[in-house]
């Protein structure tokens, strides 16, 4: 048996591949329909599609747009290599290229700071990007608030991109013009404002805010984005001028937003931190405090004050669960008991199942698990540019307000980790620097699921098992108790009822 | 760090290789040394290593890290190699590793790591001068993992899981006095490795797939010593470079297919047992002298080795 192994290797070694697909396949498909109405579709953060100005169009037969025509015309002649890859590229639909990019990122900047060399932590700087520690730490709540400000923002601008289409009715330069080739699907909507440099203006802007040290790849991703839909026939440059200008219109709405929803303060004071340790002192609890060494601030104690998109501040306090069971109870002892046997005696296929969620450092993070899997269901429902930004949109603005209301519960509770109480548990993977109750991935997955259930019903018993698997995956890692799991579960199901009730009404179904 | 894991058989080997040249009968090897185990022997026996380092370098950037403090890495390694001809060698080799941090809440691993099985074949031995003899040797070696531990969880994984291909030229000079000189370099291809997550960050970029492309690995060791009798005191420096992969990130975990280069300095004593002159003791001391993506790390193995005659 073993001798065949080896055989085996030796035989196919020689003809191993070093080649790994980076992304996930897109297949350009046209969109099963073209949502005609969704300009009509109710606003979320804007007041609705007049909110902005898009002017009217020059005519197809005028001068200045034959001109435009002429330009593609003589740029399809002769498209280089590079030119073809990124039409293929984009042809994948703008929505799902940029949640892909926009999950890279989240996994480059998922780093905590290094510790000084006197043993104390500097906090990443938004005004020195570039510097040591890099900004941002995108762990998973700034994550979950990136992912959300992105895919609500494109959402809401192709809203009002679709209500002007639709007004003014342009066609694609390649339905004008028969000599001029379609090398994208066609979508069969209105080529003016272009949605893909909609989708290039406001991913740009909101992108360059979140992760201002990659402003040039993101600058130059947009940029290509825009060549792909003019040189491919979809739009002119007046077609692609004024989706720019409206993207841009449109991210300055959701920038201001996030200058003022309270993440400048979620990192905290190191007088509030003691604060909370104080406080949970005071009711007989034992308080959270950092395994790392250096000793590390928690990571975003003021996170569940950030403003949520469903639920007001008071939601997020009415729906902060109970109580965890106290530190010094009987109950806490056997919960506390479970996961020391569970991580000295994990199975390979559990410690699997907390690998495949754990999403720790360097990577997309938990909701960015989440747009990955999203993304094959976004895919293969062939929605248009329209209708996937609002599964995303939807998805992630769940998944923001389930890191609001965890993190505002447990910085309330401020509860240890199980090996905070029993040194000898020993953790299967990363021991997140914060409270352990209620537990994030649970909440987050939850929510998601819900949400994602209500998007995709066929799918919806496959969401359910895939949330399940991960929150009991932080037992199996052993970084959280049984009860973390379950309450953060039920937190997450009434967080993401918000956002279904929403989708409910929004007039998109 | 990962340096121990993914160059233990390596290790071992060279310990078995200089342990067998040394019992004067025997004059059998291992993978790199320049020595044939006669045909219709068997030796065969225990190595004993415990690995530890408390800095690494993260890239090229030299650190401890409070939260691991020391690493350690024990293994416990059948070995064996049969003479088929005189000029024909087969090599078996099976570590079982266990993993500690002293330090933070990580939980260390065990399990049995890689088998290995090499086909080690004597291209030529001639008289060199009339001072001593010279050898080429050329070894094809394989490994698969055995088990399905994780790679997932550097440092303290035991191993890379990465099936393995190495083919390695060995050229030998032993003088007729007792000193020798042995240069020995080998390619070693790596198949691809299956994680449990779908997506991972390396290198720059991140990848929405289970699998990791991983670089091959160029390696050499030149060692020179006394061999006679029954004392044999050789040292040895070795170097590995990893053709590919991405650097350690600051305050990131180290990962798998990361470029981990090192430069080691090896010192052996050896002694075999005068009223038993089958069996052999060793005890070897390692010391990484440079490195990339690795553990700055110490290495105490220690040896039990019988040979059977046919």
């Amino acid at each position: 048996m073993k001798a065949s192994r080896l055989l085996a290797a030796l035989l196919t070694c020689a003809a191993c591949s070093k080649d790994i697909r980076s992304l996930e396949d897109l297949a350009p498909s046209s969109p099963a329909a073209a949502d005609a109405s969704a300009g009509e579709w109710q606003m979320i953060v804007l007041s609705g599609p007049t909110q902005f100005t898009v002017p009217p169009p020059s005519p197809v037969d005028s001068a200045a747009y034959q001109a435009e025509l002429a330009s593609i015309r003589n740029a399809q002649a002769s498209l280089t290599d590079e030119q073809r890859e990124a039409i293929d590229y984009w042809s994948g639909g703008g929505v799902l290229r940029w949640n892909q990019i926009l999950r890279e990122l989240v996994a480059r900047y998922n780093l905590p700071p290094a510790p000084r060399a006197n043993d104390t932590y500097v906090f990443p700087d938004p005004d020195n990007p570039f510097a040591d520690p890099q900004f941002p730490f995108a762990n998973p709540p700034y994550a979950a608030r990136a992912y959300s400000y992105v895919t609500v923002a494109q959402f809401e601008a192709l809203k009002v991109a679709w209500f002007y289409k639709h007004q003014y009715g342009r066609p694609s330069p390649a339905q004008v013009d028969g000599s001029i080739q379609s090398l994208m699907p066609a979508t069969n909507v209105p080529a003016y404002p272009s949605e893909d440099a909609v989708l290039s203006g406001v991913s740009t802007e909101l992108l360059r805010l979140l992760f201002p040290a990659s402003v040039e790849e993101i600058t130059r991703r947009a940029a290509d984005e825009r060549n792909a839909a003019l040189l491919s026939g979809r739009a002119a440059a007046s077609d692609i001028a004024a989706g720019l200008a409206l993207g841009r219109a449109v991210a300055a709405a959701f920038v201001a937003r996030a200058a003022t929803d309270g993440m400048r303060a979620a990192a905290g004071t190191p007088a509030q931190w003691q604060a909370l340790a104080n406080a949970a002192a005071a009711r007989g609890e034992v308080p959270w405090t950092s395994l790392e060494w250096p000793p590390r601030p928690p990571m975003l104690p003021n996170f569940g004050q950030v403003r949520a998109w469903m639920m007001t501040p008071a939601d997020v306090v009415r729906e902060r669960p109970g109580p965890p069971p106290s530190t010094s109870s009987a109950q806490m002892a056997q919960e506390l008991q479970e996961v020391r046997e569970t991580v000295d005696h994990l199975t390979s296929g559990h410690l699997a199942i907390a690998q495949f969620w754990n999403d720790g450092v360097s990577t997309y993070t938990p909701p960015g698990h989440w747009n990955d899997i999203a993304t094959e269901h976004v895919g293969a429902a062939r929605m248009s540019e329209v209708r996937a930004a609002r599964a995303f949109a939807l998805l992630n603005m769940a998944m923001h307000d389930a890191g609001v209301a965890c993190w505002e519960a447990k910085f309330y509770y401020f509860n240890p980790r199980p090996s905070q109480l029993d040194p000898a548990i020993k953790t299967q993977i990363g021991l997140p620097n914060f409270p352990s109750y209620t537990s994030g991935h649970s909440t987050f997955s939850t929510a998601a699921a819900v949400v994602l259930g209500h998007l995709f019903p066929d799918s919806a018993a496959e969401f359910d098992r895939m949330k399940d698997e991960a929150a009991i995956s932080r037992l199996y890692g052993g970084i959280h108790y049984r009860s973390d799991i379950e309450t953060g579960k039920e937190h997450g199901r009434r967080i993401g009822a918000y956002t279904v009730r929403f989708a409910r009404q929004d007039g998109a179904e | 760090m990962p340096s121990v894991r993914t160059t233990w058989t390596w290790q071992a080997l060279v310990a078995l290789g200089l342990l067998a040249s040394f019992t004067v009968q025997v004059q059998a090897q291992t993978i790199e040394d320049g020595v044939m185990m006669p045909g219709k022997n068997l030796c065969t026996g225990f190595l004993y290593a415990h690995d530890s380092w408390d800095e690494y370098w993260e890239g090229t950037l030299k650190r401890v890290n409070g939260n691991i403090g020391t690493i350690t890495t024990e293994s416990l390694s059948w070995v064996g190699n049969y003479g088929v001809t005189n000029r024909l060698n087969v090599i078996a080799m099976l570590p079982h590793v266990w993993t500690e941090a002293s330090q933070g809440p990580l939980h260390g691993m065990s399990g049995f790591q890689d088998l290995t099985l090499a086909a080690k074949y004597s291209l030529l031995e001639t008289d060199f001068t009339r001072r001593g003899a010279l050898k080429a040797i050329l070894v094809a070696a394989a490994s698969v993992p055995l088990g399905d531990y994780t790679p997932d969880f550097y440092p303290l994984s035991i191993g890379s899981a990465s099936r393995r291909f190495a083919s390695r030229l060995t050229v030998d000079f032993q003088a007729q006095r007792g000193w020798f000189l042995t240069g020995s370099a080998a390619y070693t291809f790596r198949d691809t490795v299956t994680l449990d997550r779908p997506a991972y960050f390396t290198d720059g970029q991140l990848f929405l797939s289970d699998q990791v492309a991983m670089p091959d690995v160029f390696d050499y060791t030149v060692s020179a010593g006394y061999r006679k009798e029954g004392l044999m005191i050789p040292v040895a420096f070795s170097q590995q470079t990893t053709l590919g992969g991405g650097d350690i990130r600051r305050q990131d975990m180290p990962f798998v297919s990361n470029r981990m280069d090192f430069s080691k300095l090896d010192a052996l004593v050896m002694y075999t047992i005068p009223k038993a002159k089958d069996l052999a003791l060793r005890v070897a001391g390692t010391y990484t002298v440079s490195g990339r993506n690795v553990g700055q790390a110490t290495t105490l193995t220690a040896g039990l080795l019988y040979t059977f005659h046919f």
